[in-house]
């Protein structure tokens, strides 16, 4: 499930009020989550969460749940 | 517009001469994150071009049919293209579906571009099947039919491959080769057709300008239906026959590394960005992800496709000096997919010449340089121009005018296109006396031309064009938009090196829930037509300024918006939202609402 806290970096990274953002969100269902913004939102969630991704781990990512489910495995969170 | 390519053969030819010479050789690495790159052989790659254009012939393509091709970085696109070319049919490389457009307004799209330039077949992956069925037997499309060549042991069993049939035999070089669609949505998508003699005549003149040998390898991340990535990344090095390395442009923008990876491996010599590109990479690659790089193998980078940024040139520059990056391989060019490609380009060996001119004068058609260390806006230049182009800079009235004056440009080559397809009022709107109007503002000065600006209204954002009027066509029907009082432009964002898409929307909402439902609203429909909107400014009826022709000025309403911006006078609705206008009673252009 994504957590409150992913959600709230994503939607300031793409200047969002509000979006609903669940783990079958794909990036380009969000308005601004483009290919080339893509790279600023991966940037923000890794400087947020003090964690540190590596290429072909951005390269696997289809949704938002993927994205969560890799800030919580770097992290040390049980899935 | 007047060449003969009698003498150059065809393009065909010259990928079976390659393939004679040096089959083993290898002619496409096609790269792949974090995989062992595949890799076609000459021998192999026409072989299988071979094969596949049987297949093709003999599921109903005929020669001088125009095929769409629909893939993601696939390695069978290439013997596919190649396939369509010895069958004598015309390849035109289109984009993907995008996933954030609705399965409608891409065969809207499709439908649209095939009214123009005729497209007869759309090859692709049984993925886009069900997307695309709908196009055939609707009375609308030109498609006659849907072919899936990517399915290789399906598409390519059963043929019979005794002969490659007519169409090689009859083959001239100035037949037509393939069709390159400008950006757009439909209706204005201009459908540039470019012959074998065109092709191969250009790519044979600018590599010996670049100076380029058997050594040299092409490394591109670029997208092969935008000119740049087909004509300079694709079809130079094939008629030359070098290696290309082509990186999926989906990975690329995801994990800008790999292009360094590639060129690192492959000891990659050459390759072509936008400009957007170099502040990408210098800003955004992470420091772990360069274990090992080195661009000492690289002898030209060369910046093209949208405005050069000489500090993005720089930051890139100071970013990987130390990666063995050399000062002279920042390159620049200029080119446009009408001439084929590259019209100027920076010789090889140097940097691109620089100008510090007075921008006051500058912004009145006077390119003075600045001497005495006052304020001054440096100009890069696109380069010389190569041999077989020519160039002139004209006034209003097409008189030439003299050096550091801006005026338009206007171009003639040996490579000019033939015409866009099926598009007579347009191919003559854009040509005079056989000079191409490129409607680009530049300026000569001494055996340099340097490009300033546009005449026309095009946005450029990275490297893709962007057409108000369909931006302004999207927004124009939205619920809380005054009809009309619409307007988009491209804004300059210095840290992204390039244009993000701006639009400023008239609106009579003033309660702040509905304005901030408006704000997406108009985001999502930048969504419907592909492209990003980054900023929406909400103003006030009548705060557009209007034209003579009594329509919202674009370049007005810019200058007028950045003007309000760099003042300060801008009120955000709810932390947000780029709202103007409500707050500018001091502004003496504004109009009360």
């Amino acid at each position: 499930m994504v957590s409150d806290e992913l959600r709230k970096v994503i939607l300031n990274v793409l200047k969002l009020d509000a979006w609903e953002i669940a783990d079958t969100t794909l990036a380009a269902e969000v308005p601004g989550w483009d290919s080339l913004s893509h790279i600023n939102v991966v940037s923000a969630v890794e400087r947020h969460f003090g964690v540190g991704f590596k290429t072909v781990e951005v390269i696997k990512l289809k949704n938002v749940g993927d994205l969560q489910r890799l800030v919580d495995s770097k992290l040390g969170k049980q899935p | 517009m007047k060449h003969n390519h009698a003498d150059t053969g065809t393009i065909w030819d010259r990928w079976c001469q390659n393939a004679d010479k040096s089959p083993n050789a290898v002619a496409i690495v096609h790269w792949r994150a974090a995989k062992i790159p595949l890799r076609w052989t000459w021998g192999e790659l026409v072989e299988t071009a071979k094969r596949y254009s049987v297949a093709l012939m003999s599921r109903g393509i005929q020669r001088g049919e125009v095929c769409g091709i629909i893939s993601r970085h696939n390695p069978l696109f290439y013997p596919v293209y190649l396939g369509c070319v010895c069958a004598g049919a015309m390849p035109a490389v289109l984009a993907y579906q995008n996933p954030r457009l609705h399965p409608e307004k891409f065969r809207e799209g499709l439908e649209g571009m095939g009214r123009r330039s005729g497209l007869d077949w759309i090859l692709t992956e049984r993925a886009l099947e069900s997307v695309l069925e709908p196009l055939l037997g609707n009375g609308r499309s030109t498609i006659k039919g849907l072919q899936f060549p990517f399915e290789s042991d399906e598409y390519l069993a059963d043929v019979e491959f005794g002969s490659l049939g007519e169409a090689v035999s009859v083959m001239r070089a100035s037949d037509p080769l393939l069709l390159q669609h400008s950006s757009g949505t439909t209706g204005l998508q201009k459908p540039v057709l470019l012959s074998h003699g065109a092709v191969l005549g250009h790519v044979t003149q600018y590599a010996k300008f670049l100076a380029m040998s058997d050594s040299d390898k092409i490394v591109s991340w670029l997208p092969l239906y935008h000119d740049m990535g087909l004509i300079a990344a694709f079809h130079l090095p094939l008629a030359l026959g070098i290696t290309t390395i082509q990186i999926d442009p989906f990975e690329w923008v995801v994990a800008p590394s790999l292009l360094l990876e590639a060129i690192s491996a492959e000891r990659a010599t050459m390759t072509w960005l936008p400009n957007f590109a170099f502040s990408m990479m210098a800003d955004k690659i992470k420091e772990e992800d360069l274990e090992g790089a080195t661009l000492d193998s690289c002898r030209m980078l060369i910046n093209c496709s949208e405005p050069v940024r000489p500090r993005d040139q720089e930051k890139f520059f100071k970013r990987f000096a130390l990666r063995g990056l050399k000062r002279e391989a920042l390159s620049s060019c200029y080119a446009m997919a009408e001439t084929t490609f590259a019209v100027t380009q920076t010789p090889p060996g140097r940097e691109p010449a620089t100008l510090a001119v007075d921008p006051q004068l500058l912004a009145k058609g006077i390119a003075s340089q600045v001497v005495n260390g006052g304020k001054a806006k440096i100009c890069e230049s696109s380069g010389e121009l190569i041999p077989g182009c020519e160039i002139r800079i004209v006034d209003e009235e097409f008189n030439d005018i003299e050096e550091g004056r801006v005026g338009e440009v206007l171009i003639k080559t040996a490579w000019m296109f033939d015409g866009y397809r099926n598009y007579p009022e347009k191919t003559a709107a854009a040509i005079r006396d056989e000079w191409y109007m490129s409607g680009d503002y530049g300026f000569r000065s001494g055996n340099e031309i340097y490009i300033i600006g546009r005449k026309k209204d095009i946005v450029i954002v990275a490297g893709n064009n962007i057409y108000p009027e369909d931006v302004e066509a999207a927004i124009n029907d939205l619920d809380g938009v005054i009809p009309g009082r619409t307007v988009a432009f491209g804004e300059e964002d210095i840290e992204f090196g390039s244009e993000r898409l701006s639009v400023v929307v008239e609106t009579p909402l003033t309660d702040e829930s509905k304005i901030k439902q408006l704000r997406t609203a108009i985001l999502k429909a930048g969504m419907s037509i592909e492209v990003s909107i980054t900023n929406v400014y909400l103003v006030p009826p009548r705060f557009l300024i209007k034209s003579s022709a009594g329509k919202p000025s674009r370049n007005a309403n810019r200058d007028r918006v950045l003007r309000l911006k760099s003042a300060e006078l801008t009120m955000q609705f709810g932390g947000v939202n780029d709202g103007l206008g409500r707050a500018e009673k001091s502004d003496p252009e504004c109009v009360e609402a």
